[in-house]
């Protein structure tokens, strides 16, 4: 699979950052996570933010939603609008508790909380927002069935509905294929390809190098609370880099325009001599140098 | 027929089965967000924390409900504050703080022990014994609830589902976390009387769960919810009229009842279900051409 395509209207370079962090330092309770990060998010762009545990991504996204402790620094926000950045947020599927219950309509329609005034019941307004929501992403045929009877794929796509509710100006999607088989993690990248096609901005964080980082627009990559490197994956993706984030020795091979991370240099990378050559020119290992 | 009767012809019983009826719908509805946020444990220590808060009333000389609900309150703030703060989990949290509550009370009555008596209501329930205040008690924190959810409803709702989203989405989670327990504190304030300290964990806790055995909606757990703990408790405390047992305990053996009967109930039907979808299968293989080899 290649890289997701570009959106109808690219960002514009010389339209202000979406969100912009000027030398942030963050974390929690006086403890920097973050190190001084220079980062701008540009409307419409989809960024992958990778690197190691430990290394920060989680508290990058929870910065943007302004719950950590800024201790310096600061994030600007332009979101073009009245009033504070609006910002869609889906959090990692380990998180929920499944035996709640409760439809899938009412997890998409509780995204508009706020704007749906005090009474306990949603308008007919709201509704049809929850079923424009769940039709964008095909699956408004579910609506009446409880969250916990959905596939990974499924609810995933429930909570990108309930981000997408309320009109966000980005949307951040933390580890979002954690425990996806091969199909799913396929069909998200599909996913989120039309998202981005169709405008939204995009902030994810992932530990998937292959299935997902390698497809992105544009990854930064942390190590140790600091920006390792920012770019285009072929930019990012090389064994010096990932060395500097991870601290282990891989190899990288590059097939067109798409990016392998070869985890174990030991594994045998060839096929055995019995089968056909494969198609396309020959992955060539870039290898780190040693030493 | 006129033995059926008989409970209603006592003034002291009528108020009985109303209390009684009251604080099962009461426990019951806050026990649904009690029981979905997993806090069951909460309502089970909280009940005995307010025992001390009952007896330090007491002992300064000011109101039992006022100096109740703010020490229950008190002991759901500070759980909160000493999980979050220093990284001690929550059910050691409320070891903690609500026995050691509870130990206050048992050390001043130990002292003083001329009052020891006065504690039996608190400690095991006597709702023959209630008072037209005590009711209006019960019926005000209802209300007062009641509203409560109704204006809350959906903060309540998405807290409850998913804390972190709700939080990210500008759901003033403190604020919620602050009404909930004064919601439970004063929840077990009212229904003390009517319950004990020993018993009030459990109508918080069964009701619920015995909804959700019945449901995957929300909206109908709260209700079935609701409508087992008013109807458990006024069956209890008329039916504790006739078998001369203590009113509280008859109330929660009952929900306890009902709580085993729906599961027996459901285990069945998932057992014909499953039969079912094995005949079905037999049935299709039986309709199916026999393979050359077998």
């Amino acid at each position: 699979m290649d890289r997701i395509g570009a959106p109808a209207a690219p960002p514009a370079a010389s339209a202000p950052p979406l969100v912009a962090f000027d030398g942030v330092s963050a974390g929690y309770e006086g403890e920097p996570v973050l190190h001084q990060i220079d980062l701008n998010l540009r409307r419409g762009e989809c960024v992958g933010i990778m690197g190691p545990s430990g290394s920060g991504k989680t508290t990058l996204l929870r910065t943007l939603l302004g719950q950590t402790q800024r201790l310096a620094g600061a994030v600007r926000e332009h979101s073009g609008r009245a009033g504070a950045l609006r910002v869609g947020y889906v959090p990692q599927l380990e998180s929920i508790d499944w035996s709640f219950p409760i439809t899938v309509e009412q997890v998409v329609l509780l995204g508009r909380w706020r704007e749906s005034g005090w009474r306990p019941w949603f308008s007919r307004r709201d509704r049809a927002l929850a079923r424009q929501a769940l039709e964008r992403l095909g699956i408004d045929h579910l609506r009446r069935r409880s969250i916990r009877a959905l596939s990974g794929g499924q609810q995933q796509r429930v909570f990108i509905a309930r981000a997408l509710i309320g009109d966000p100006d980005i949307v951040l999607l933390d580890e979002p294929t954690t425990g996806f088989d091969i199909k799913t993690r396929h069909d998200f990248i599909h996913l989120l390809g039309e998202l981005y096609r169709g405008g939204l901005t995009i902030v994810l964080t992932t530990h998937d190098l292959n299935a997902v980082a390698a497809h992105l627009p544009r990854l930064v990559c942390l190590g140790e609370g600091r920006v390792v490197a920012d770019g285009a994956p072929p930019r990012v993706l090389t064994p010096d880099v990932l060395r500097a984030a991870y601290g282990a020795e891989v190899a990288v091979l590059r097939r067109g325009h798409t990016v392998y991370v070869v985890e174990h240099e030991d594994a045998p990378l060839e096929p055995p001599a019995a089968e056909p050559p494969a198609a396309g020119p020959a992955p060539v290992p870039e290898r780190a140098p040693h030493g | 027929m006129a033995e059926l009767l008989e409970p209603f012809e006592f003034d002291f019983m009528r108020r009985a089965l109303l209390a009684a009826t009251l604080a099962g719908l009461l426990t019951a509805s806050v026990g649904v967000f009690v029981v979905l946020r997993r806090l069951s444990y909460i309502g089970h220590g909280l009940s005995h924390g307010i025992f001390g808060g009952a007896v330090v009333s007491f002992v300064v000389g000011i109101n039992f409900y006022l100096g109740a609900t703010i020490w229950g309150a008190f002991c759901v703030l500070l759980i909160n504050a000493v999980s979050r703060r220093w990284q001690i989990s929550g059910d050691a949290a409320i070891g903690i703080i609500t026995t050691a509550a509870f130990a206050i009370g048992v050390a001043l009555i130990s002292r003083e022990r001329t009052f020891t008596r006065d504690f039996e209501a608190v400690l095991f329930g006597e709702v023959l014994g209630i008072s037209n205040g005590d009711v209006a008690a019960i019926a005000g924190t209802m209300l007062l609830v009641g509203a409560l959810c109704f204006v809350w409803w959906k903060r309540l709702v998405f807290v409850t589902f998913d804390e972190e989203v709700a939080r990210a989405s500008g759901v003033p989670l403190a604020w919620v976390e602050v009404v909930f327990s004064l919601v439970l504190a004063a929840t077990v304030i009212a229904c003390l009387q009517v319950l004990g300290v020993t018993l009030i964990a459990a109508a918080l806790v069964i009701p619920p769960v015995t909804a959700r055995l019945l449901t995957d909606s929300f909206a109908r757990l709260f209700f079935l919810a609701a409508l087992t703990g008013a109807l458990t408790g006024f069956l209890g405390v008329y039916l504790s009229w006739f078998v001369d047992v203590s009113s509280g305990a008859t109330v929660v053996l009952l929900q306890a009842a009902v709580f085993v009967l729906v599961l027996a109930l459901g285990g069945l039907r998932a057992r014909r279900r499953e039969r079912g979808g094995r005949r079905r299968e037999r049935d299709a293989l039986a309709g199916m051409p026999r393979s050359p080899l077998g």
